[in-house]
């Protein structure tokens, strides 16, 4: 399959903008349809697209599987850290409005979701990459 | 669309190549995305686009890529099974006149919780998408234990594949 030279060429003009459709649903979901699944996923397939078409016969790693997993745990952390936030401002679990400024009291909600969907796409897009990447080292051994 | 989506189950079930049942999945995933769209449902169509017709038409590739294309398919007359299937298809078809009207939110249980969503997410949260208020404003807690649970489905490959190794 990574032999071909159309899939090649078709597949490096698209990386870019998959990965940039990501990006998008990922800091744009407040307004538009999306949030940090969607997009966390769609971040996922453009790198495990790089990896299907041009690394398929490479022995060597394309991401460090330390990484990954540190990811994994970064995202959950994210998410965690911003509810518990809420306790050390007298507030509930994942209470946002402690964390709104004096003048926008939407502004906490605001953060507080951005925050949570930040979390919501690393974990998830790592999680991919993940399983990806140990279906991968299974056909090798 | 119902016509389409019946072609591509039959023809993934009986397609000889592994392959072409592959991209009819794809494909049927991207007909139902296209169905969500169409119902207004634009998150659940992304959500559909994004895991059904990408990351697991990906992740079946990479698995082709490990086992061999052609398989011989055993068509066994298993009774049993079969009678199974045919009592729960009908359960489903039966549970499906039950549904509320396409549109309507009167008739749902939830009804008071929806009309106060709709209402109060722009007051309350400030932000347009009213799905995405729900899912990390109002129920940011449920929103939590789902990543959880993809947490626990990551370590859990990673667990049960990468034992060989150590």
């Amino acid at each position: 399959m990574g032999n071909n030279h159309v899939i090649k060429v078709i597949t490096i003009i698209m990386i870019p903008f998959i990965m940039l459709f990501g990006l998008y649903v990922q800091f744009h979901g407040e307004y538009s349809a999306g949030g940090g699944f969607q997009a966390g996923v769609i971040i996922a397939a453009s790198i495990i697209v790089y990896d299907l078409i041009f690394r398929l016969d490479s022995s060597e790693e394309f991401l460090k599987l330390e990484i990954i997993e540190t990811f994994v745990a970064i995202g959950i952390t994210i998410y965690m850290l911003v509810g518990v936030i809420g306790f050390l401002y007298g507030g509930n679990f994942l209470d946002y409005n402690s964390l709104s400024s004096a003048y926008d009291s939407n502004s906490g909600q605001k953060i507080g979701i951005f925050l949570v969907e930040l979390g919501v796409g690393i974990t998830v897009s790592s999680v991919m990459i993940l399983i990806y990447h140990m279906f991968k080292d299974a056909g090798k051994s | 669309m119902m016509l389409i989506l019946i072609i591509l189950a039959t023809s993934v079930l009986f397609s000889k190549s592994l392959l072409s049942s592959i991209i009819a999945m794809s494909f049927y995933s991207m007909v139902c995305a296209i169905i969500f769209l169409l119902s207004d449902a634009v998150d659940v169509a992304l959500t559909e686009a994004a895991v059904g017709a990408g990351i697991s038409t990906l992740l079946f590739l990479k698995t082709l890529s490990l086992v061999n294309d052609q398989v011989d398919i055993a068509r066994s007359r298993d009774i049993p099974s079969f009678m199974i299937f045919f009592i729960l298809s009908i359960l489903m078809v039966s549970f499906s006149f039950n549904f509320p009207e396409f549109g309507s939110i009167s008739l749902t249980d939830q009804a008071k919780s929806t009309q106060y969503y709709l209402n109060q997410s722009m007051r309350d949260m400030g932000i347009p998408n009213v799905v995405t208020s729900i899912l990390a404003g109002y129920r940011a807690f449920d929103t939590l234990g789902e990543v959880i649970v993809i947490f626990t489905a990551g370590i859990s490959v990673l667990g049960i594949l990468n034992r060989g190794k150590e």
